[in-house]
């Protein structure tokens, strides 16, 4: 097989459209260990369960999905509340080792009972415009890739004014330098822990709907993003919202060059030994700061 | 006093004879022993959609024969009832395939298995059964090793392919297998290809296949078969791209535009109803590979068609049983489709069939053998010979062969054309090829025609 | 204190003895109960005591591992391969095909399994090298990176590994019994040969790494150097626990690479107890008994037809179940038995006045209600 240049450009598009999937996820991941020093590894399990939630609203109602996915956020924003609340707040300051448990636990939990509920058939969530597509010279893109790549845009940037403008970033972001300052200064902790994890699970909600759209789902399908939005911000540096955009990227394009050159099957080989050579030069990645 | 004696003798030849036959008309009572047949049913019950299908199918089996009044045990003299004793593989891989046979076979004493999905995980414990002479009739795993591999209590050192042995024959006597193999299949394709789909596209030059499967024993498997009979039948087909990728992606664009780049005339994807459709989807609406998709018969499955949608429309499947045709190319697929809906609310798949079939195929053995025996069962089953059922057959019987095909049946295959239905608003399928005509039927329902916007290849 | 006083001290220690007691029980069992599958799980369950144990010892030096599938994997292969292939060639020598079971056969069988240790011992170590730097989720990270790239490299070596289709195991010693007095001799000399590690200076030294990296790291304990011992010993243990279920299952293919083999003994050891020498055990009794018991024919039966019409979505609910029950334990106990299973009695201890003191008081309330 020849590998032309207009194949290499296709690939690198590939990547960054990928990219821009799971840096959604990656968003939420990393404001939470941004503000809360905490990893939820159960953060796909959101996404999984908000496909299925928007699924389910869709079908059941005839609800536009896109319009679906708003009510799965609020759903699965308080069930976040909820997971903080119950689990992670009673860990939080304790041996790191605990919360890989609890995660662990909550992933087992989550798809379970995701299970029981909607068995193990494979799912896609139907928008109005599956199956269109904006053909443009040498490829085609879908209406539905162009909507996710327009909302996490826009997600991001509702983020970023939330954050940097509001009262609530404020407090969230003294609270991320420094928890006990923050206390002094009269900022209820406790209250920003809730809105950030639910913040963040509203994010891994809004990733799991555009998923759902695009591609199809089942029970099992929340462990493999949590674990590329994982490499993605560990490469970044955890905390670095900088740093999960880039990494991001850099994990889209090293999966489909390695997929374009050596096949499919080194995909995710590649990225991770890409994320291990990262970690090994640079143990708190490309822009994480010299921890502890 | 000899007369007398004569007549006395008569007497009671006359009474023993008579008592004789009063004993031997009068009903015998059932045997004390006599108990519920016990089938162990093996698959991914809890943790695939196939495995709750082949599920469902065995409780329906189980529940029509023993509404019929069950099964006759003539050692036992009477009917008895089938059980179902479920071993649950959950994910099918070794590790979790072996244990749930152990304790079907070891503890509940099962007389009989029936299922095995996954071709891994079956490989791994179909050894149980061997070890412990239980018949075992695989009803899913498509890797024609099952039945032939090396000798009994040593699996090491399998040959490669081609140089398959069966050295134990009495070990392996107790494995058959019910479902198509990925020989077989393969077989199908690619024949299509070259009789049916070349003339139209590629008259005077080779015709140009990818392949794009997922890496492990099933996509690998078929890829190794479609080259096998390429160059067995020496076919005027050309492999222009041999990818594989990882079972837990979803994003097969950079595949799809490196497939594209070498200009084919049909892919082969190879994978499961959840993934496939995903494959022809990305690969027709989005990288622009506007070809011919074909998809073998694993993703006969209601999921398939509903996930595919619209964009399926032209695109092929090989099957060997299509469970959605109504008015349907065999009643009893039809009867079944049916009845399945009724109780469970769901269109059966292609898998569940298989394992129905087997049930059916277990009975009939059991009451020839006239005993739960487990060698008698065993060449009981080795000596079927019904009339098909779900799954058609070559010569419309059902038979296990012998020698190199070891314990296999010769199932018909055919290719099915997918067609956008605007009345239901759904997929639909019909078959436009097949290289059988089980008794004299033409299966075939339409003329095959290229999709809408087809490219062909080019060199 | 010389080697010959921690022995003494070792010996006398109570954890010691229990252990001696559990084993000899475990020994023991299978003549009573003539019931194979008792057996099989019984096997299972030693097997991944030690595999739950090698887990243990790493997490006991600070390092917790999410990648642990890739030595159960590697040392499975290992034994597999280099078992089969001796056992073939040993045969040509005798002139015969195939190796009867008998002495030699056994010998082969450790000698493999040691051999499968080593190796996934040696990838430990180079794997050990770029994570020495590393810490917490970084760490858990990486060796999940390194789990799924060999999952990847196996099916790349199929020629040798055969990890698509499974490589099939040689029967080296005989199923059943033998074989589980194999696992269990080699869970016994594996724990103990840990837990005599624990209790030594080197494992005070993984104790204060644990406790405080940089503290360790003033008072002058190479701890880049004990961390990669403490890989180095885990993934021996792994590997021989993968040695030891390659042959248990017959047949290992690349699904051994999975993240869920990597979870199961951080699962196993956490609910048990971790950091403990039982702990780790009896969360795999726990663990391999809450789903044994949940596939039984009869518990599947009862289910359908108790939960059945609650989800018609699912088939057999017992599975699903019995995973969601393991997850909402899991959580349980770290939140309210940090120190696992094994100090449930103790904590029973100190919650015992608190729950009388409730039990009063709401009794009492009760009591104020009555008289109305």
């Amino acid at each position: 097989m020849d590998i032309t240049a207009p194949t290499i450009i296709l690939t690198l598009v590939w990547g960054v459209a990928i990219g821009c999937v799971y840096i959604l996820l990656a968003t939420g991941l990393n404001l939470i260990f941004g503000v809360m020093k905490l990893v939820n590894f159960a953060h796909g399990q959101l996404l999984m369960l908000s496909a299925f939630l928007t699924w389910t609203i869709s079908v059941a109602s005839g609800m536009n999905a896109y319009l679906a996915i708003i009510v799965s956020m609020i759903v699965v924003a308080l069930l976040g509340v909820g997971v903080e609340r119950l689990t992670f707040r009673r860990v939080l300051g304790t041996d790191k080792l605990n919360e890989i448990f609890v995660s662990l636990g909550l992933i087992y939990i989550f798809e379970n009972a995701a299970m029981l509920i909607w068995g193990p058939q494979p799912k896609q969530i139907v928008s109005p415009f599956s199956g269109m597509s904006l053909a443009l010279p040498g490829v085609s893109i879908t209406y539905d890739r162009i909507i996710a790549v327009v909302v996490v845009v826009a997600a991001l940037a509702a983020f970023g004014v939330l954050i940097k403008k509001t009262k609530i970033g404020l407090a969230m972001r003294a609270t991320s330098q420094r928890n006990t300052t923050a206390m002094l200064m009269g900022i209820n902790v406790e209250k920003i822990y809730m809105i950030t994890f639910a913040i963040g699970a509203a994010l891994a909600a809004v990733a799991g709907g555009l998923y759902g759209i695009i591609f199809s789902f089942d029970y099992q399908v929340g462990a493999m993003p949590t674990i590329i939005a994982f490499a993605i911000i560990i490469m970044g540096g955890l905390g670095s919202i900088k740093g999960a955009i880039v990494g991001g990227l850099l994990y889209g394009i090293a999966e489909q060059l390695a997929t374009l050159f050596l096949g499919g099957i080194w995909g995710s080989a590649v990225a991770f030994a890409l994320l291990i050579v990262v970690l090994v030069i640079r143990p708190n990645g490309i822009f994480g700061e010299k921890g502890e | 006093m000899q007369k007398k004696m004569l007549l006395a003798l008569v007497v009671v030849v006359i009474v023993v004879v008579s008592a004789v036959a009063a004993i031997q008309l009068m009903p015998k009572p059932a045997s004390p022993e006599a108990r519920n047949i016990k089938i162990g049913l093996v698959a991914p019950v809890s943790g695939s959609p196939i495995g709750q299908d082949m599920e469902r199918a065995a409780r329906m089996a189980v529940d029509e024969i023993n509404n019929a009044g069950g099964i006759y045990v003539s050692a036992w003299n009477t009917k008895v009832n089938i059980t179902i004793v479920v071993a649950d593989t959950v994910n099918d891989a070794p590790g979790n395939a072996v244990t749930p046979v152990t304790r079907a076979v070891e503890t509940d004493g099962v007389d009989l298995l029936i299922g095995g999905y996954g071709s891994a995980g079956t490989l791994a414990n179909e050894i149980v059964a061997i070890e412990n002479r239980v018949p075992y009739i695989i009803a899913g795993a498509s890797n024609e090793l099952v039945t032939r591999r090396g000798p009994q209590g040593n699996y090491g050192g399998l040959g490669a392919q081609g140089t398959y042995s069966i050295s134990d024959e009495e070990g392996m006597s107790y494995v058959f297998h019910y479902c198509t193999t990925t020989l077989d299949y393969s077989k199908t394709v690619v024949q299509f290809f070259a009789n049916e789909m070349k003339p139209l596209v590629a008259e005077d030059r080779d015709f140009r296949l990818a392949l794009l499967y997922r890496n492990d024993a099933f996509g690998t498997g078929v890829a190794q078969a479609t080259k096998f009979w390429i160059e067995n039948l020496s076919l005027p087909i050309t492999i222009v791209a041999d990818r594989s990728y990882e079972t837990t992606t979803t994003n097969y664009q950079t595949d799809l535009t490196a497939v594209k780049s070498t200009n084919p005339d049909a892919v082969f994807v190879v994978d499961n109803p959840d993934k496939t459709p995903l494959i022809i989807k990305q690969g027709w609406n989005e990288v622009g590979l506007k070809s011919v998709y074909i998809a073998v018969e694993n993703n006969q499955d209601p999921a398939f068609y509903t996930l595919l949608g619209e964009t399926g429309s032209g695109q092929l499947l090989e099957s060997k049983l299509d469970p959605f045709m109504s008015p349907s190319y065999l009643p009893a697929v039809e009867e079944y489709s049916e009845k399945f809906l009724e109780l469970y609310d769901v269109y059966p798949g292609m898998m569940g069939a298989d394992t129905y079939d087997a049930f059916y195929v277990a009975k009939d053995a059991i009451e020839r053998a006239g005993t739960l025996d487990k060698a008698e069962v065993r060449t009981a089953i080795e000596n079927t010979d019904l009339p098909q059922m779900l799954i058609m057959t070559e010569s419309g019987r059902i038979r296990f062969s012998t020698g190199i095909n070891y314990h296999e049946i010769s199932p018909v295959t055919f290719i099915e054309q997918l067609y956008w239905d605007n009345t239901s608003n759904a997929l639909k399928s019909r078959i436009v090829w097949s290289p059988f005509s089980p008794g004299g039927m033409e299966l075939k329902q339409a003329d095959f025609a290229l999709p809408t916007g087809y490219q062909a290849g080019s060199p | 204190m010389t080697l010959k006083q921690q022995l003494t001290k070792l010996v006398r220690s109570k954890s010691f003895l229990f252990m001696i007691a559990v084993f000899a029980v475990l020994a023991l069992l299978p003549i009573f109960i003539s019931d194979n599958f008792f057996l099989t799980v019984l096997t299972l369950i030693t097997i991944f005591s030690i595999y739950a144990a090698s887990w243990n010892f790493l997490a006991n030096s600070g390092q917790g591992s999410l990648g642990h599938a890739l030595f159960l994997g590697v040392g499975g292969f290992a034994s597999a391969i280099i078992g089969s292939s001796i056992a073939t060639a040993t045969a040509n020598l005798l002139g015969s095909t195939q190796l009867p079971v008998g002495a030699l056969s056994v010998t082969i069988q450790i000698l493999s399994l040691l051999l499968g240790g080593l190796l996934s011992a040696g990838i430990g170590l180079l794997i050990g090298l770029a994570c020495v730097r590393l810490k917490a989720w970084y760490l858990a990270m990486v060796t999940f990176g390194f789990s799924v790239i060999a999952a990847t490299l196996s099916s790349q070596f199929d020629a040798i590994t055969q990890g698509i289709n499974g490589f099939p195991t040689t029967t080296l010693v005989t199923r059943g019994f033998p074989f589980y007095i194999l696992v269990l001799s080699f869970a016994i000399v594996s724990i103990a040969a840990m837990y005599i590690i624990t209790k030594s200076r080197m494992g005070m030294a993984f104790k204060a790494i644990h406790g405080n990296e940089p503290e360790a790291k003033m008072i002058g304990i190479n701890t880049a150097k004990y961390k990669l011992i403490a890989f180095v010993i885990s993934t021996f243990f792994a590997g021989i626990a993968g040695g030891l279920y390659a042959y248990f299952i017959r047949l290992i293919d690349n699904s051994v690479f999975s993240p869920l083999n990597s979870f199961t003994p951080l699962i196993m050891t956490v609910i048990g107890g971790l950091g403990t020498v039982v702990g780790p055990i009896i969360g795999t009794v726990f663990l391999v008994s809450i789903q044994q018991l949940l596939a039984l024919p009869s518990v599947v039966d009862s289910l359908r037809a108790s939960l059945g019409p609650l989800f018609p979505e699912v088939s057999n609910v017992g599975a699903p179940l019995g995973f969601l029950i393991i997850g909402i334990i899991l959580l349980v106990i770290v939140i309210f038995l940090p120190k696992g299973l094994v100090s449930l009695p103790q904590k029973s201890k100190t919650m015992m006045p608190r729950i009388q003191k409730l039990v009063k008081r709401i009794s009492s309330k009760f009591k104020r209600k009555k008289p109305k």
